[in-house]
């Protein structure tokens, strides 16, 4: 018997959930909501959940994750709930219980928390810099192992436990237990999301924005990849330099022409829509990845000109900026951030697989 | 008198002349005794009809009127009507019904059909052939309304009678006035309590010469009728004096607004009267007007949350009361929002069976979900069960909006959200002899077309005597009530329908058998040539017709549906 907690609605609001409580259940979400099935309805059961509070359900529930928030239901309630924005803010409280150090949800609720985050990572980039007495070559060698080093322990101390617990909240403990040869036959579904998002076509059938954002999730990761691996920053290898430079320039490309079109589209709603305030809520960290990723590798291009045209060691400044943005991305904005979506996301497409087989074979 | 009458013959824009052959009809009785002109027409209810009527019955000096056509219950009035215009006395009308009975009845058998469309209309001449000029039955009223109760209903009501220029008796059995509506703590949508609605109304009376304030008087004993009733009063707010003086008022009409009681659960009944914290409506709006501190305390503890059950002694599956009281979700949401504004952080829960605050009422219900209160909707045939642990109060109910979840909720207080039930103490209704329907609240004669008329006539009823209703829907009543009242008393006289029952002195035996077969107490016994016999009063007859088969001599007649008549009119059907 699940147990009703009154205080569960007051703290979802705290992760930008605005006025659900006044729903009165008349299910325009749910019939709205182009991604919503007979099995899988949403977003009206998660909004009954919410407001009588019973935890645990909303815990193991995987349907959150589902939800790509195009905002239709908000524009059709007619209580002006904002069920959309339930859904946001559920996966912001999901991302939060996942997360065992507990960090992502005061990142979430606390803007000076995350701000303060945010400057501790400044003055500590400082205050390295200046125990290696601006050494430019220690520097860039040091910040090049930080990368590895950082992105391996973020996913072995933060990322993995918590799909862990995710596995353990939505798969384990609701007793779904599924075979174990299933986790290998239902592997392609993790992958096919992660890399291709596909499902927001569901959602929302802008095939160019969707291509787009593929081409960015691809372009960055190979970024990433080049700099990380590759080591793009301080090789002589005209090869990977060449293909650096490449890569950079289709990412800037697509993403301004990304953001143009993004801006476009939401003017537009903001005129058809009787809820003007759609959106109003994203929180700051819901932002900070994408402009930090874009920050990373505009200073990242900076860096490799200033190599290139033989300035950097006059300029140390841009490759501390490019250090900066690289340690608050690594060490806050991945492990606690809007990042872990993506992440949530298309591991809740590979539980559900597995559930919902497991289900075929009983 | 020789009788002349006139006949016509209706073809109800084809509803009767489809199957009914109507000129055949008229042919079989063209030559009949006494039938001096039969006629057939398109629409006897056509003004251009009427007109053809009124100037026969001037030219031809015709004493007898019939038409056949639709049910008497459409358009008799209308007939009696064209015979009083043309100068006929509306009693020398009769109606023979040839559609419902005739063309309706038998659309498959045509010839069948005008058969029998040929008795009705000759059985209709036969009874015509014996029509009488009858006058209406003229008595006197008193210019006086005795109003009982003084809840909203009855004080407003006495108000609109005493602005009318009648004289009122507002009496009250409590020793102060306002009934149920002092328990009210605010009477939405206005943010005036009960208490200041009825201190208001109590000066506004106080100086209305035309209203007798009767408080701490119960009726002993009422008798009379339309027009002239007597009712005897005991005042009992004085519990020392046994021998408290009667009193006896005599009024044209009564006017009933006794109210309603409070549904009272049964022990056990939600853990009332067995769990400390389970509380009625009423009694929880008390709790709430007493607190005086930060926070809410009662039965010895904090109070953080609040759990309102709904429709307790209404819309019950298996008891009796199976109607919706109506003003309860919205007294019960009222009560919350109170709660909420005097103690913001508590935790409301209403378990409902639907919630029904219709209007202007649907305001507090988005008030109270935009405040946060939880409302949970629970199948009518399993309700919540309510059981204690520790100093808590759990809560297990079924919520249907998320697929009958069992759900746990834990409170501090429940409040059975009461319905309304009739006053138990029936004095006014049994001393009046009001019907009451199913549901044991008074019956009015019509729920739409004479909502406040009851069968007994000069009684009126007002209020929630009649059924559920709010505040200002009893007010609505008691207003209509007044009129009608008023209606009754205004001119001092009034007249009655002359078709009563009448007894022939010289067969009556009194045997009483009519008196117990009448249905409006209009039958007593007089001396008169030297034996009993019975006497009808003409003022509270009805004419409905009980008393004449169960005479053994034959006494009683009904005024224009004797003997001779019916047995007539039996002949020509049998031919």
């Amino acid at each position: 018997m699940a147990k009703i907690d009154r205080k569960f609605s007051k703290e979802l609001k705290k992760y930008g959930a605005f006025d659900f409580t006044s729903c009165y259940n008349c299910g325009n979400c749910t019939a709205v909501c182009s991604l919503a099935t007979k099995d899988e309805a949403f977003p009206r059961e998660l909004v009954r959940l919410s407001a009588l509070g019973v935890k645990e359900e909303i815990e193991s529930s995987l349907k959150p994750w589902s939800c790509y928030y195009c905002g239709e239901c908000s524009s059709l309630c007619p209580q002006s709930a904002d069920p959309g924005e339930l859904m946001m803010s559920l996966r912001r409280w999901l991302t939060a219980r996942y997360d065992w150090t507990g960090l992502s949800g005061l990142l979430y609720k606390s803007v000076p928390v995350l701000v303060g985050a945010m400057l501790l990572m400044v003055a500590a980039v400082i205050l390295f810099a200046n125990y290696k007495q601006f050494n430019v070559k220690e520097i860039m060698h040091f910040g090049h192992l930080f990368e590895m080093y950082a992105i391996a322990t973020v996913f072995l101390l933060i990322l993995l436990p918590n799909i862990l617990r995710m596995w353990y909240l939505t798969v384990i403990r609701p007793g779904k237990n599924p075979p174990f040869t299933k986790y290998f036959k239902s592997a392609g579904v993790l992958f096919l999301h992660m890399f291709t998002q596909k499902r927001t076509l569901g959602c929302d059938d802008n095939q160019r924005r969707w291509f787009e954002h593929f081409i960015l999730v691809i372009g960055y990761l190979t970024l990433l990849m080049m700099t990380v691996l590759l080591g793009w920053m301080g090789t002589e290898n005209i090869f990977v330099i060449v293909a650096g430079y490449l890569v950079s320039a289709i990412v800037f490309i697509v993403t301004a022409d990304f953001v143009k079109e993004r801006i476009k589209a939401k003017k537009e709603l903001n005129r058809h829509s009787r809820l003007k305030k759609l959106s109003r809520h994203s929180r700051p960290s819901d932002w900070l990845f994408v402009i930090w990723l874009f920050l990373m590798g505009l200073t990242a291009f900076a860096v490799r000109l200033f190599v290139d045209l033989d300035i950097i060691n006059n300029n140390l400044w841009i490759y501390l900026i490019h250090l900066t943005v690289l340690v608050q991305w690594a060490l806050i904005i991945v492990p606690f951030g809007k990042w872990t979506h993506f992440m949530y996301r298309s591991f809740s497409m590979y539980f559900q697989s597995l559930i919902t087989e497991n289900n075929k074979g009983s | 008198m020789e009788k002349r009458i006139g006949v016509y013959i209706c073809a109800c824009g084809g509803n009767i002349s489809d199957y009914v052959d109507i000129e055949k009809v008229k042919e079989s009785i063209t030559g009949e005794n006494a039938v001096l002109l039969a006629k057939t027409t398109m629409f006897a209810c056509g003004d251009a009809n009427q007109k053809d009527m009124d100037s026969d019955i001037r030219k031809n000096d015709l004493n007898g009127i019939v038409v056949a056509s639709c049910s008497p219950k459409l358009h008799l009035s209308t007939f009696r009507a064209v015979s009083e215009r043309a100068g006929l006395n509306k009693y020398n009308y009769v109606h023979a019904n040839i559609r419902e009975q005739a063309s309706w009845a038998h659309s498959d058998d045509k010839p069948g059909a005008t058969e029998k469309a040929i008795l009705l209309v000759k059985a209709a001449i036969a009874k015509a052939r014996h029509a009488s000029s009858l006058e209406p039955i003229k008595i006197k009223s008193k210019k006086s309304v005795a109003v009982i109760g003084a809840g909203i209903a009855g004080i407003k009501a006495a108000q609109a009678l005493s602005a009318m220029g009648d004289k009122v008796y507002l009496i009250e059995k409590e020793s102060k006035i306002g009934g149920n509506l002092l328990n009210i703590n605010r009477v939405n949508p206005e943010s005036e309590t009960g208490e200041e609605i009825v201190k208001r109304l109590s000066k506004e009376i106080e100086n209305e010469e035309n209203i007798t304030l009767l408080t701490g008087h119960r009726i002993t004993s009422g008798s009379g009728n339309i027009g002239d009733f007597v009712l005897t009063l005991k005042g009992n707010n004085n519990p020392g004096e046994d021998n408290f003086p009667e009193k006896e008022i005599n009024v044209g009409s009564v006017l009933v607004a006794t109210g309603f009681e409070s549904y009272s659960p049964l022990t056990g009944e939600y853990g009332y009267g067995q769990l400390p914290g389970v509380v009625t409506l009423a009694q929880f709006n008390k709790l709430l007007k007493g607190q005086n501190g930060m926070s809410f305390v009662a039965f010895g503890k904090e109070v953080k949350s609040v759990a309102f059950i709904y429709c307790v002694g209404s819309r019950e599956i298996k008891g009796d009361n199976k109607y919706c009281s109506r003003y309860c979700c919205s007294a019960a949401i009222q009560s919350a929002l109170d709660l909420s504004e005097r103690f913001p952080d508590s935790d409301i829960y209403h378990l409902t069976r639907g919630v029904r605050s219709y209007g202007k009422q649907e305001l507090l219900y988005k008030e109270a979900n935009r405040r946060g209160d939880l409302f949970i909707q629970f199948p009518d045939k399993e309700p919540p069960v309510i059981e204690e642990k520790d100093d808590k109060i759990i809560i297990k109910v079924k919520d249907i909006l998320s697929g009958k979840r069992e759900l746990e909720a834990e409170t501090d207080i429940v409040v059975l959200v009461t319905g309304m039930v009739p006053v138990q103490d029936d004095n006014t209704g049994s001393i009046f002899k009001l019907p009451r329907g199913r549901d044991k609240f008074y019956n009015e004669i019509h729920m739409k077309l004479r909502p406040v008329e009851t069968a007994i006539d000069g009684v009126t009823i007002a209020g929630a005597c009649q059924g559920p209703k709010n505040a200002s829907e009893s007010v609505n009543s008691a207003l209509a009530a007044a009129a009608k009242s008023h209606s009754l008393v205004s001119t001092g006289e009034l007249e009655l329908e002359p078709i009563v029952a009448y007894v022939d002195e010289d067969k009556c035996t009194w045997c009483d058998e009519c008196s117990k077969a009448c249905p409006f107490n209009a039958i007593s016994v007089i001396e008169m040539f030297q034996k009993s016999i019975a006497r009808i009063n003409k003022s509270t007859c009805k004419g409905c017709g009980m008393c004449l088969p169960v005479c053994p001599t034959d006494a009683i007649e009904l005024i224009s549906f004797t003997n001779k008549e019916i047995e007539d009119m039996i002949d020509v059907l049998s031919q």
